[in-house]
């Protein structure tokens, strides 16, 4: 497999951004990942975790609606390119064939 | 009441976000905060959800997020920054005595510096140690000498027991009284100060204990020690249980339990104590000690109190005091108003102050430490002229790199950038080994030279701003000229070879001079201060030190005792007993005039005390020897009749509480303690033959040891138990001999790295200005020149700048360095403009050693190899 360069954190972005659709927009994203993770996270960390991951092709974005509440601002709604659907399937399965693996190590290793 | 319109985030936050945040990003990120900002009013308050808010703006400057900024974009030129730092090194490399030049001369500057701040240090934190500084109090009193007031640091007796009674707010009264005695611990026996204190002494002074505890002083029985004494009396043994004697006077001793033991004292301190036992004490030690008498003084009273917004109250209230004092009091020492004097910053006052306990010197420290920096300013400009110098005469040879980068699209900006860094980089070196000079050759020399301990530590907060402050300072103030005028030219007149610079830049011969004159300066002090050392060792001290010995006794019968052995002694000449001793004791009285008081020094002396110490009487008789006469006639210095000019003193009547006296003769001015304390107003006064404490002896000329040692032999078989004291009368001035003699040597030290630092940055001027003409001296050379034609031709362009420089600067030196001696000494020898030309001839002759050198390089060198080059 080649570099994704994809870090653990830009990952769960990246899942969070999958699984939102339309939703996916910076304080979605933030409020659905504290609620996942179960702990706070910074504006900054994820804004910053976007725009790598936008620079690196795994995201898309485009202007979405203003609400009151924004003070009149655009959101941006982030979206999944297909490579990056690619690269999340490849790291799945590279987990789950260490996952699969393990009982069979953890046997080997008793036996010395 | 909140209004809608204010829930919004705080302005600043938001300005910060938007002069940060890059603009395409700005819209979004500035709608995500506001949004949350929004949430998180909804769940709580406003000022949590503005504090998050500011929070996350400030979490929000990361480097994917925010605008490249013009420093920001400096960052990327990081590796033009390596390419820097490399130049300079192979720089560094390449001219090893350049190099050296300025290396060892920022370096020794800059460890001058390290010392001035840790001298400057340890200045300012005298007595900061003590916990309750700041609400520990003095009592001083003040009242009227000759018509202005005088602040003193006693107390009376009774005024500390009754502030304690008086006063709610007072919360520790600590009476302080010293008295000499003589302490004994088995075989060891010695004269010692013993502080009488109320047990609060060191709940006022925060001095830590190293063994045993503070509050045992509340026991009339127990001692507390000093470090030094516990080392003294019990070596490195814990002496808390043992037993010392202390032996108050030839009657009166008891026996003290050790109950405590004190850490060493901070280094910066002006009060501290030996021995410590309890004010009680002196009901044993002095039984006609009255507690209550108002015209006796204690030497301080101390208090603590809760808050320092109580003292006005506190002043008002002293006001009662007064009255009882002077109904009981003598009218000399009526009090005209009591004052509260801070322990913060008692130690610079207590020069003000009269007789009260804190050492004084803070105001020399002070005044040393302004001297100091002054000196290490001088210092650091003549190595940073050094530095200026010789980077602009070798600019020559970085023309090819300066020109190659500036083709290669450096702009000036960029080449003043590389230079500023390179200086930067040098100037760090300089730094590293100047920290490294300062702290194991500066602070060593000066703390050997004076005795004394300032404890410099690198671990010291202040230190690491003060260094850098340096660095940045140095560097930027020796490289900003170089980086200028290297910068500004041309690259193509710089490829092209038509650029010639470097040899006869105006600021070089400027800065030349300056270090020229600076060096004079410090040559002409140092010549100065070493002269008046021998000048003052020669100086009369107006009596005849040099043949006589003195010896201390306890009371009447050991003075008599003493005197009938040492009358025996062949090499005694005559003896003398007194009650005071020029350089040892005197009291200060009040002389009364119908018309006006005046304050005098006053010494009670026997008949013949004036033939055995060699004073010199002026006019008039002195005492006549014989028992109960002229018990009111007085003697008096010239200085006194000079001060209240008189013009025919003999026969003047004056009154000493309430008793006439009359003036019988006027003796010739002496000085008392050392020279430097300017000579005062003096009465001689027929002592009382009971109150003698002095046995005063003038020796045969030439027999001063044996005569010494033959007074020791006696005393120690007349009074094995009591530990002599006395000695030549020279000694007397302790180590004031010694002390000017420092003044010398730091003067010379300074004009020694003076010296040094100016020759060495001529020597590299001269180095790069002869080698930049190799070749023009190999053609003069081929053609004929001579030894005498090359040496003119180096010197003739320095020569003039020699003569301009010492023209100007031998006056200068001249009326600074008159400036300084009249501010160290009192009294001086004769200054005459003659040192500063001896200074400047010295100097001379250096600078022509220094350009001969390079001549005769030139002279023996061959012309053929000289031709080939370039």
């Amino acid at each position: 497999m080649k570099k994704t360069k994809l870090g653990e954190f830009e990952e769960l972005v990246l899942l969070t951004v999958a699984a939102l659709q339309e939703d996916a927009y910076g304080v979605e994203i933030k409020n659905e990942l504290e609620k996942r993770l179960k702990e706070k996270l910074s504006v900054g960390s994820i804004q910053s975790a976007l725009k790598r991951m936008e620079e690196k092709g795994f995201l898309t974005s485009e202007f979405g609606e203003a609400t009151q509440k924004r003070g009149g601002k655009r959101k941006r709604i982030y979206t999944a390119t297909p490579y990056a659907h690619r690269v999340l399937a490849d790291l799945k399965d590279i987990r789950a064939q260490l996952w699969t693996s393990i009982p069979k190590l953890a046997h080997a290793l008793k036996a010395i | 009441m909140t209004r809608p319109n204010d829930i919004v985030p705080p302005k600043w936050s938001l300005r910060i976000l938007r002069f940060f945040v890059k603009k395409e990003y700005l819209e979004e990120i500035e709608g995500d905060m506001e949004e949350l900002f929004h949430d998180q009013v909804a769940q709580g308050s406003l000022s949590k959800a503005r504090r998050v808010y500011t929070w996350e703006i400030l979490k929000l400057m990361r480097p994917i997020l925010i605008k490249n900024l013009s420093f920001v974009q400096n960052l990327y030129r990081y590796p033009m920054f390596n390419n820097y730092f490399k130049v300079s090194l192979r720089g560094l490399m390449k001219n090893p005595l350049n190099s050296f030049i300025n290396l060892f001369g920022l370096a020794a500057a800059i460890g001058f510096c390290v010392f001035a701040y840790g001298f400057s240090r340890w200045a300012h934190s005298r007595d900061q140690f003590h916990k309750n500084k700041n609400e520990v109090f003095l009592v001083t009193f003040s009242t009227n000498r000759d018509g202005s007031l005088q602040q003193y640091g006693t107390t009376p007796r009774p005024l500390g027991e009754m502030l304690r009674q008086d006063f709610a707010h007072i919360k520790k009264v600590c009476r302080v009284e010293d008295r000499e005695a003589v302490v004994k611990y088995e075989d060891l026996v010695f004269n010692q100060r013993i502080r009488f204190v109320d047990p609060e002494f060191l709940d006022l002074f925060t001095f830590p204990l190293k063994w045993g505890s503070a509050r045992s002083l509340a026991d009339v029985n127990s001692v507390i020690l000093s470090g030094k004494m516990s080392i003294k009396y019990f070596g490195d043994q814990n002496p808390l249980g043992q037993t010392i004697l202390i032996k108050f006077d030839k009657d009166r001793s008891k026996a003290f339990k050790v109950t405590g033991v004190a850490e060493a004292f901070p280094l910066s301190r002006s009060i501290d104590f030996s021995f410590l036992i309890n004010y009680e004490n002196f009901r044993t030690a002095d039984p006609a000690y009255d507690f209550h008498d108002w015209t006796k003084f204690v030497n301080a009273t101390l208090i603590q109190v809760d808050s320092t917004t109580d003292l006005q109250s506190l002043k008002r209230g002293m006001e009662k005091y007064k009255r009882i004092q002077h109904s009981a009091a003598k009218e000399d020492w009526a009090i005209a108003s009591f004052n509260f004097e801070p322990l913060a910053t008692l130690h610079e006052r207590t020069d003000d102050i009269r007789d009260d306990i804190a050492r004084g010197g803070t105001q020399d420290n002070y005044t040393s430490v302004v001297f100091l920096v002054v000196i290490c300013v001088l210092l650091l400009a003549l190595a940073c002229f050094n530095y200026i110098n010789i980077a602009v005469v070798s600019a020559a040879k970085r023309l090819k790199e300066i020109g190659v980068r500036k083709s290669i699209g450096a702009t000036q900006r960029v080449v003043i950038v590389q230079f500023l860094t390179e200086n930067i980089v040098i100037t760090s070196f300089a730094l590293v080994l100047g920290v490294i000079i300062g702290w194991f050759v500066v602070i060593p020399w000066f703390e050997n030279l004076w005795d004394f301990s300032m404890g410099f530590t690198l671990n010291d907060a202040k230190l690491w701003i003060y260094l850098p402050a340096i660095l940045l300072f140095t560097g930027i103030a020796s490289g900003i000229y170089p980086a200028f005028y290297i910068s500004r030219f041309q690259a193509v007149s710089i490829l092209k070879g038509s650029v010639k610079f470097g040899q006869k830049n105006p600021l070089t011969q400027i800065l030349l001079g300056i270090q020229l004159v600076l060096s004079s300066f410090f040559i002409t002090s140092a010549i100065m201060f070493t002269q008046n050392t021998s000048y003052l060792a020669q100086r009369s001290w107006g009596y005849g030190q040099h043949d006589a010995l003195y010896a201390v006794v306890p009371d009447r019968q050991s003075y008599e005792q003493l005197h009938d052995v040492m009358m025996r002694e062949p090499n005694i000449v005559r003896l003398s007993g007194s009650r005071h001793h020029l350089g040892k004791s005197s009291v200060t009285t009040v002389i009364h005039f119908p018309e006006r008081e005046y304050e005098v020094d006053q010494l009670s002396v026997d008949p013949g005390y004036f033939e055995t110490m060699g004073l010199e009487l002026q006019e008039g008789r002195k005492f006549n020897d014989h028992e109960r006469s002229d018990q009111h006639a007085i003697i008096v210095n010239e200085f006194l009749v000079k001060n209240l000019a008189w013009e025919n003193p003999i026969g003047k009547t004056f009154k000493i509480d309430s008793l006439s006296f009359e003036v019988i003769g006027v003796v010739k001015d002496f000085h008392y303690a050392s020279f430097s304390e300017p000579i005062k107003p003096t009465i001689f006064r027929v002592a009382d033959r009971e109150d003698y404490r002095f046995l005063t002896m003038k020796i045969k000329e030439g027999s001063k040891l044996e005569a010494f040692q033959s007074l020791q032999a006696k005393w120690s078989k007349l009074f094995p138990e009591v530990p002599f004291d006395g000695g030549y009368q020279e000694d007397v001035w302790g180590g004031y001999f010694e002390e000017i003699e420092i003044y010398g040597h730091v003067w010379r030290v300074f004009a020694t790295l003076a010296v040094i630092l100016a020759t060495l940055g001529l020597y590299g001027l001269v180095t790069l200005n002869v080698s930049g003409r190799t070749k023009e001296f190999s053609i003069r050379k081929v053609l004929g020149a001579r030894l005498k034609n090359i040496a003119a031709n180096v010197t003739r362009q320095y020569l003039a700048l020699f003569l301009v420089a010492l023209l100007i600067g031998t006056p200068l030196s001249y009326i600074f360095a008159k400036v300084i001696i009249e501010f160290a000494y009192k009294y001086h020898m004769p200054i005459t403009l003659w040192q500063a030309v001896m200074a400047s001839i010295m100097l001379i002759i250096l600078l022509l050693a220094t350009v001969s050198t390079q001549i005769i390089k030139v002279s023996k060198a061959n012309p053929v190899n000289g031709l080939k080059t370039e």
